[in-house]
């Protein structure tokens, strides 16, 4: 201790060594912790903290093989149910009995093969030992000199072949036989061959029995639902054997890496795992396995379609890209579909997505379009500009080729040499040429921007027959809140000063034509017009009513008698394309009977008198509206007219509106009207060639978020998180002004956008829309979409897409079934659920293409009377009381519905019609009476042009056939109708199978004794070639049915 | 917390694919139906103290005339009658009763499992009319279409719930036989070369129901004890309901009465012939 203190007290009188004296051990203890500290932080974060996807793993490993665990023991009851059937048994017995029988000669040729074998064994290594020696022998022979070298050789090989070779067990006694070569290779020989024989026959006999056996085993797939027990041991042993590893999708050549599914383990599993069975939705399968069948993950991914951030793998905000820099954040749940449209952007009706669907008919329905453009919607309007800026270079080209040649011409006639004149002359005469071809050009712009017009269409009525149609109290009522007024009306509600109400009051009602009016209508029988609107398809696109009865395509009729004058109303019925004046786009101006009396021309415009008498360019010269012709009488369309204008309430409107006719206002309301962009929906007067207003919205979804105007909502909207596209689309249909909260604005600033009705799934399907809406939807080495991944056919599946955009328009789906699955409007309603008027219900063209002749339905489509003298009726189903409208489709659209139509049922977009075998007089004879027996049915619903027989029809004229039908449709037709549209008049079971061929089910006419050939194929020959005079006779046959008075028709009370 | 947050965020990007590939449109409906398709349980058998309801249905008020049938769309039909034919739409006996009325127990059997009759009830088709005109059967008991006319039929039901056929019996062919697998209220049955014939099949899930006949009576028997709601329905005058309460071996009444002012089918459903005679009007 003392020297302790000794040997301290020596340094103490020097400075203390700072080195020695203070000890560093504290700092370096704190350092080492921290920096061990660090480490395992750093080792946590790693294996831990930044892995989540781990946990996901062990937990989806666990889980999976409980689950898999309980679904063993399922499925093999399953399996023994199946085992257990008696179509199991069935083949279980076959092939034991056949193994029975099979069995003693198979196990004689195991046996003798077994014997056969062996004795190969042995022999095989001496016989091919001394072949190959003799081989040997025989080569040194070939290349031996002298003869006498020959010579030696040719004795050994002699020595060799004799032998004798000792061969033991060869023999079943067990003895030594000695051999020559020659036996040895005969033995050899011969074993082989019977080795073969023996091979051939046990294949022979063995292929029933695995026929029967592959049979028993694609029984037990077939009817075992889910997977065998086998399977399961299989997905156990891969989900006990797996790593805890990142799991990636790399598709190369789109740049692509997802790793969704490193903690969504579930999706692609072949077991179908629902959250309850795995107790986490994360784990699910994909719900959806036949889309994710098309979409193939490992070519397409999962982030092309769901969006979000493929490569992170730290979190699940990361990786579903939700965080602020990420510009593809995951889809939401309810507008996931929004990922289909960057890759279908052509396609108006995909099949898995409904929202998405109802979004795009939103867009278009509403109006949307009017003030938004958007790729795809109202291609005519935009083609129609195409083309007349086309058309208008050209003319200037013309007139400049035109003057060119008289310059050149000039030139030439003060040319100082003849080859100088010769060679103006020369230019001017092919300038003169090429401005003549110029005119075939012009011509055929002329001709497609005249079925352009037809095509073209506006989403509300044309505003320049105000003062012919409405009642001028009812305007301003209506502006100011059409909602008020007619309910889920597709015109918007304004946010309008009631100063500006009126002003636009005024400019409507002045800007409008004041004639020629229609002409004075005689009153017509209202409970008749009911009875037409309720049966001619009408309710197919408009409604009646609140809660509405009808389509929601067109508009509410229930107030239309507090709006509307009479004598307008029933020329719009009767062909709702007639205008009052035509308009001139290259004058733009509606011209009326003046410049037609110039002229020395009758007020006549219609499709056929469609050029402008001024100058000869096309006029438009039907209304911009869908609504087609239903081909009404006079007297009907006064009825349906006279029903309609019964409709109102008892509404008062005020009489003081002397102010629509200030002619101040209405300068000021033009001013509002373009402003608002009245014009985009509208036709008005001054307003036929205004612009769009409204932003464009075809890629509006990539569009940065700074771009988007929050205006004073942007704290709130990051605060409360719909700081994102969806936010602020969501707010904004919602509410269109939102985004004016709280600002000091001028009116003349304020937003525009109109308060749209919408509901709740409305705004979700137009919010699906606009969100799929982008520009380029993922990352990686592209800026847009792979070309690969994007959907762009050029086959059939072109002209379904195509297609889809005009079955649309004019909504085809309000009364017919041009889907699998998709039902009518008509079929919806209450009068369609009575067993009588189903069968008024307009056919299903689910398979139109396969049933009729293209050639045919362009006619059909472009005259649905199919007679240019009898059109108050439907061409082929006459006694349909709903008619099939007249469209006024240009050629353009008659050639895409069928070319649409062909490609729906897979058809050839050409058909070529087979040569029909033609009947000879006894097969004629035959089908005749087939046809007119008591057994057969077919002329009782059939149209037979005998107006006391066709009372009952309830089917279409046999005659029709040739022209409209496809024989092998027709065949089908015949043997399985309610397969081809389920619930049809026509009924199933007419024929029955008879060997290899079909015979009429009922009693046949005792000629049939001899017929051994079809009965279907007689009977569509014979359809296919019936002639009106054929018909006749065959009615001849029938038995005359007493004619009586209508009256006293069937079942008369 | 982000465990709970990454739970959050998977759920909904499950969803999100739940929601968006719904599947087609026409597989909605698919999942209730297998599990309503076949009950569960035992079959029920009877206890011993099953009881008897009994009932009328009385007709107050005048009957609607109806014009005779006109057959001419087929003269084999025209000629199986010597006498004119009437609609069986609303048949009032000489008692004042009416015939054609579906009486069924619509509710308090719930849960019991019935067993279904091998044989089944049968429909025949004579003289170009159905027999019986109403008729009641179980569900997935066969129902067998005979035709004892020399003329071709098609036997087409139009129900709502179950699936719909058409087929064609011609003359002197077999019996069709077909069943309903699910219980429904009416189903309209027709045969589409001639418009007039008309049967309606009610099918229930259970064996107590009966259809008036000439004395307008009916007798659900063998029924368990318990409390029922009763349904009488008519093809025109539509349903009513009453409840009665049976006791061991008891016996309990309920009687209906309908009238022609009572609810019709909607007006809107114009029958056959308005639409005959106007799809002739016409032209």
């Amino acid at each position: 201790m003392a020297t302790d203190n000794n040997h301290d007290a020596e340094p103490a009188g020097t400075a203390p060594d700072p080195i020695a004296d203070r000890s560093l051990s504290g700092p370096l203890l704190i350092a080492t912790i921290l920096l061990f500290g660090s480490l395992l932080w750093a080792l946590y974060d790693e294996l831990f903290a930044e892995r989540p996807w781990k946990r996901y793993q062990e937990q989806f490993v666990r889980t999976y093989s409980a689950f898999l665990e309980k679904l063993g023991p399922r499925q093999a009851a399953a399996e023994k149910t199946v085992r257990s059937s008696p179509a199991f048994q069935k083949i279980e017995a076959q092939l034991q009995s056949a193994e029975r029988e099979a069995s003693p000669r198979i196990r004689e040729i195991e046996k003798e093969l077994a014997g056969i074998r062996e004795r190969l064994a042995i022999l095989k290594n001496p016989f091919q030992d001394t072949r190959a020696r003799i081989a040997v022998l025989t080569y040194e022979l070939d290349h031996a000199g002298a003869g006498r070298a020959k010579d030696a050789i040719r004795a050994e090989i002699r020595e060799v072949r004799k032998g004798p070779f000792r061969i033991e067990g060869l023999d079943s006694g067990g003895k030594r036989v000695a051999l020559t070569f020659d036996e040895m290779e005969k033995q050899f020989g011969d074993l082989k061959s019977r080795e073969a024989a023996l091979n051939t026959e046990l294949a022979r006999i063995t292929a029933p029995l695995r026929d029967l056996r592959r049979q028993r085993s694609e029984y037990l797939a077939d009817n075992l639902a889910g997977l065998s027990p086998q399977q399961i041991e299989g997905l156990q042993r891969a989900n006990r054997d797996s790593k805890i590893e990142i799991r990636q999708i790399h598709v190369e050549e789109a740049g692509l890496v997802d790793r969704c599914e490193s903690c969504h383990l579930g999706i692609r599993q072949s077991v179908t795992l629902t959250a309850a069975d795995m107790g986490n939705p994360v784990f699910v399968s994909h719900p959806n396995r036949t889309l994710l069948a098309i979409h193939d993950p490992t070519r397409f991914g999962c982030s092309p379609c769901h969006n979000g951030n493929g490569l992170a793998t730290s979190s699940v905000q990361k990786a579903h890209g939700n965080y602020r820099h990420w510009l593809w954040p995951l889809f939401p749940k309810e507008n996931v579909e929004a990922g289909c449209l960057q890759c279908h952007f052509g396609d108006r009706v995909l099949d898995y997505a409904p929202v998405l669907e109802r979004g795009r008919d939103l867009f278009e329905g509403k109006g949307c379009i009017g003030c938004h453009r958007y790729e795809g919607f109202d291609r005519p309007t935009e083609q129609l500009n195409e083309v007349r800026k086309e058309a208008q270079s050209l003319e200037t080209r013309q007139k400049e080729a035109r003057l060119e040649a008289e310059q050149e011409v000039r030139k030439g006639d003060a040319a100082e040499s003849n080859e100088e004149a010769q060679k103006h002359y020369a230019r001017a005469e092919s300038l003169r040429v090429t401005a003549s071809s110029i005119d075939a050009r012009l011509e055929s712009l002329e001709q497609r921007a005249k079925y352009l017009m037809q095509d073209q269409k506006k989403v509300g009525p044309n505003l320049k027959d105000v003062r012919l149609k409405l009642r001028k109290e009812w305007i301003p009522v209506w502006l100011r809140d059409p909602q008020a007024f007619r309910p889920g009306t597709k015109m918007p509600k304004f946010r309008l000063a009631e100063e500006e109400v009126r002003a636009l009051s005024a400019f409507i009602w002045q800007s409008g034509l004041d004639g020629p009016a229609p002409p004075r209508q005689a009153p017509g029988n209202a409970a008749a017009g009911k009875e037409l609107f309720e049966t001619r398809g009408c309710l197919a696109c408009h409604s009646i009513g609140q809660p509405a009865v009808g389509g929601e395509f067109a508009a509410n009729l229930s107030r239309l008698g507090e709006k509307a004058g009479y004598d307008y109303i029933v020329r719009w019925i009767h062909n709702p394309r007639e205008r009052t004046r035509p308009y001139c786009p290259h004058e733009k101006r509606d011209l009326g009977p003046e410049d037609y009396a110039k002229h020395g021309q009758p007020f006549v415009f219609d499709l056929q008198n469609s050029r402008c008498p001024n100058d000869g360019h096309q006029l438009q010269v039907q209304n911009l509206t869908v609504m087609p012709s239903l081909r009404l009488s006079d007297q009907e369309a006064r009825d349906v007219a006279s029903y309609l204008l019964s409709l109102r309430t008892n509404a008062s409107y005020a009489d003081g509106v002397a102010w629509m006719d200030d002619p101040r206002m209405a300068e000021r309301g033009r001013q509002l009207a373009s402003r608002y962009g009245c014009g985009s929906c509208h036709e008005i007067r001054g307003l036929e060639d205004a612009p769009r207003i409204g932003t464009e919205l075809t890629k509006e979804a990539s569009k940065p978020m700074e771009q988007l105007d929050f205006g004073l909502l942007e704290h709130k909207a990051k605060d409360e998180g719909w700081y994102t596209h969806k936010g602020f689309f969501e707010r904004k249909l919602r509410d269109p002004a939102i985004y004016d909260q709280g600002r000091e604005k001028a009116p003349e600033e304020r937003l525009r956008m109109p308060n749209i009705a919408l509901t709740r799934d409305d705004v979700r399907a137009l919010n699906t829309f606009l969100l799929g809406s982008v520009d380029s939807p993922f990352y990686g080495k592209f800026n847009s979409i792979p070309a690969q991944f994007r959907y762009i056919p050029s086959d059939r599946r072109k002209d379904i897409q195509e297609g889809w955009w005009l079955v649309k328009k004019y909504n085809c789906m309000g009364c017919h079934t041009v889907q699998i699955g998709q039902p009518s409007v008509l079929s919806g309603l209450p009068r369609y659920q009575d067993p009588d008027w189903k069968e008024q219900l307009p056919p299903t063209l689910v398979q139109e293409g396969a049933r009729v002749n293209p050639d045919w339905l362009a006619r059909f489509l472009a005259n649905p009377a199919i007679s240019q003298a009898e059109t108050n009726r439907n061409g082929i189903r006459t006694y349909l009381k709903a008619r099939m409208p007249t469209f006024s489709f240009s050629p353009n659209e008659i050639r895409v519905l069928v070319r649409f139509f062909q490609a729906l049922a897979d058809q050839p977009v050409l058909h070529l019609a087979e040569e029909m075998q033609p009947l000879n007089s006894q097969e004629r004879l035959l089908a005749r009476a087939l046809f007119s027996s008591e057994g057969a049915p077919c002329l009782k619903c059939h149209l037979v042009g005998d107006a006391n027989r066709d009372r009952f029809a309830t089917a279409p004229n046999f005659l029709a056939a040739r022209e409209r039908l496809k024989p092998a449709w027709t065949a089908r037709w015949m043997l399985e109708p309610q397969a081809i549209s389920p619930g049809t008049a026509m009924p199933s079971g007419l024929f029955r199978q008879d060997g290899g061929r079909w015979v009429f089910a009922g009693p046949t006419p005792a000629s049939f004794k001899e017929y051994k050939g079809d009965h279907v194929q007689l009977l569509v020959r014979y359809m296919f070639q019936l002639t009106a005079e054929e018909q006749r006779q065959l009615l001849q046959k029938l038995p005359t049915a007493p004619a009586k008075p209508a009256g006293a028709a069937a079942g008369m009370r | 917390m982000r465990e709970t947050r990454g739970a959050i965020f998977a759920t909904a990007l499950v969803l999100a694919m739940a929601a968006g590939c719904g599947g087609s449109r026409d597989t909605a409906k698919a999942p209730a139906e297998e599990t309503a398709g076949a009950p569960e349980g035992a079959v029920w058998k009877p206890a011993g103290d099953e009881g008897t309801v009994t009932g009328k249905v009385s007709f107050k008020g005048t009957a609607p005339k109806y014009r005779a049938i006109s057959m001419d769309a087929d003269t084999v039909c025209a000629a199986k009658h010597k006498s004119p034919v009437h609609p069986e739409t609303v048949v009032v006996n000489g008692n004042g009763s009416l015939r054609n009325v579906f009486v069924y127990v619509k509710s308090g059997l719930e849960g019991k499992n019935f067993a279904v009759p091998d044989q089944p009830v049968e429909l025949d088709q004579e003289g170009c009319i159905y027999k019986p005109h109403v008729l009641g059967m179980q569900a997935r008991q066969n129902i067998k279409v005979v035709t004892s006319d020399d003329t071709t039929h098609n036997i087409h039901p139009l129900p709502k719930v179950n699936r719909e056929w058409n087929v064609s019996q011609p003359p002197g062919a077999d019996p069709i036989i077909r069943s309903f697998t699910r219980p429904e209220a009416t189903i309209p049955v027709k045969c589409n070369q001639h418009p007039w014939m008309r049967a309606y099949i009610h099918v229930v899930s259970h064996p107590f129901y009966a259809v008036t006949g000439e004395d307008g009576t009916f007798k659900l028997e063998g029924l368990p004890p318990g409390d029922y709601e009763i349904e009488a329905v008519h093809e025109e005058y539509g349903a009513s309901t009453q409840k009665v309460s049976l006791a061991a071996k008891g016996t309990a009444s309920a009687d209906f009465s309908f009238s022609p002012t009572q609810a019709r089918r909607p007006s809107s459903l114009i029958t056959l012939p308005a639409l005959v005679l106007g799809c002739c009007g016409d032209r």
